[in-house]
């Protein structure tokens, strides 16, 4: 029979009365450990009630620091914490929550060198990352160790939420091998999020988390769940385990942690290389503008960014509607066309489109509106 | 049949998530859906005609793994892709 002090008694008393819970479990939870990689969306609420619920040891592993766009959703900091190190904003909160916790902050990038040093500590890893990268790396180095991962991922209105183990069901690249390109997946920063979203999910995430280290009802495995905030629907679809998967299938490929920067690089490298489309710098579009050549510059970012800053005389057409509205393109087709967006990846697959379509003189701003402002016009807000 | 559609492929479909589509297979299924939204078939599958390692089609809750696959008019078919968010 494990001692509690009067205190814990008392803080952990609706923890007691439950059966599933009972002295037993909440002296399992203190003796447990979890690492959340990412303390932001999805790792703030998880934080937050699993320091309430005493787990014993919070890892925490983020390098960023905390920005005031953060505060929407991620509901660990305030607005007095803009500026310092998330790991630090959080180990003050947490512990100030709940003093039965040890929060480790690793104030470090996740990568090939470290993840299994850090993970191989814990019992149960929650995965709230906000990187292709660095979920598949954390996939990856959570099978060959053998911990259960708790994935949630946001965007939008929807979320996703499963457990995987590979030892009892499938893993993240069951779900999907690999990662998108980048052209084709917005993140939050360009597509937005609902604030309250990340709330549902990581708490569908700590919920799990809880149920593992209590070993109690039915863990998410083998089961994604989808959760869609505008309809206010939760489905499940069924996730077999991949009899070909890379890492954890009978014939693995994937042996070792990928490193963080090179899968950046790999995933978007071979699409630059072997593209036929030819690149143009912010300063030669300014001078050929200037020399007033006849060209279209056609902007693929959403509506909201060309609110926020625009290149004079571009012609606004969403990647995603790029191929509907040819039709309004046709006249440029054997004449230079200049697409640009953010950053240079949605206007490569623009020209990509373009290209394929049978226009002949397509290029892609490189760097997009933001290296057009650094370089060409610093009076251009940036975002 | 009902079609899904993951949140970043509705500015295809006018920001709808249920859509109607036929097919007999799953490509056709596909190819029907790229006349009444034109591009949302690349999204989904490359150039080799795989589906593509970051989208998952499920057909009443199970996932398919070939483009080949058989669908009945009543099957909901439902597309699912990787979100990067945290």
């Amino acid at each position: 029979m494990t001692s509690f002090t009067p205190e814990q008694l008392d803080r952990y008393k609706r923890h007691l009365f439950l059966d599933e819970v009972g002295a037993d479990g909440q002296a399992r939870l203190l003796d447990s450990s979890v690492l959340l990689i990412g303390a932001g969306g999805l790792g703030s609420p998880a934080a937050l009630y699993l320091a309430a619920a005493g787990v014993g040891t919070l890892g925490l592993v983020d390098f960023d620091r905390v920005d005031s766009s953060n505060l929407q959703r991620q509901v660990l900091y305030t607005t007095q914490d803009v500026g310092r190190p998330k790991v630090e904003a959080a180990r003050e909160r947490l512990g100030a929550l709940n003093p039965d916790v040890n929060v480790i902050a690793y104030d470090e990038r996740l990568e090939a060198a470290n993840a299994e040093r850090i993970l191989s500590d814990y019992d149960v890893i929650l995965d709230g990352t906000d990187t292709f990268p660095s979920r598949y790396l954390t996939n990856d180095v959570s099978v060959w160790l053998g911990k259960p991962l708790v994935y949630g991922s946001v965007l939008r209105f929807d979320g996703q939420v499963s457990v995987f183990d590979a030892r009892r069901g499938p893993c993240y690249r069951c779900l999907f091998p690999e990662p998108p390109p980048p052209e084709l997946a917005p993140n939050c920063a360009e597509a937005g999020v609902l604030g309250v979203l990340p709330g549902v999910i990581g708490l569908l995430q700590a919920t799990e988390v809880l149920k593992l280290l209590l070993g109690k009802g039915q863990p998410l495995y083998g089961r994604l769940l989808v959760y869609d905030a505008l309809s206010m629907e939760m489905r499940e679809f069924k996730l077999p385990k991949d009899p070909e998967c890379a890492v954890c299938g009978p014939s693995p490929t994937i042996t070792e942690p990928i490193d963080y920067e090179a899968f950046c690089a790999a995933s978007a490298g071979p699409a630059r290389e072997e593209s036929a489309v030819r690149e143009i710098g912010p300063e030669e579009l300014r001078a050929r503008l200037d020399a007033d050549e006849e060209l279209l510059l056609v902007d693929v970012r959403e509506p909201f960014e060309a609110e926020i800053a625009q290149i004079d005389g571009a012609r606004l057409i969403p990647l995603a509607s790029v191929e509907s509205r040819l039709a309004e393109l046709e006249e440029w087709r054997d004449r230079p066309v200049v697409v640009h967006c953010h950053h240079g990846g949605r206007s490569r697959a623009a020209c990509e489109i373009l290209i394929a379509k049978g226009f002949t003189a397509v290029e892609n701003l490189a760097g997009g509106i933001d290296e057009w402002a650094v370089l060409v016009d610093p009076d251009l807000a940036r975002y | 049949m009902k079609v899904s559609i993951p949140q970043p492929l509705r500015s295809y479909t006018g920001e709808d998530t249920d859509v109607e589509a036929d097919g007999a297979t799953v490509e056709e299924l596909l190819a029907d859906l790229d006349r009444r939204y034109p591009g949302i078939r690349f999204r989904m599958v490359d150039e080799q005609d795989s589906i593509r390692k970051h989208m998952k089609i499920f057909v009443n809750r199970v996932p398919v793994r070939t483009l080949d696959t058989a669908l009945e008019p009543s099957d909901h078919v439902q597309i699912l892709q990787a979100l990067s968010g945290g």
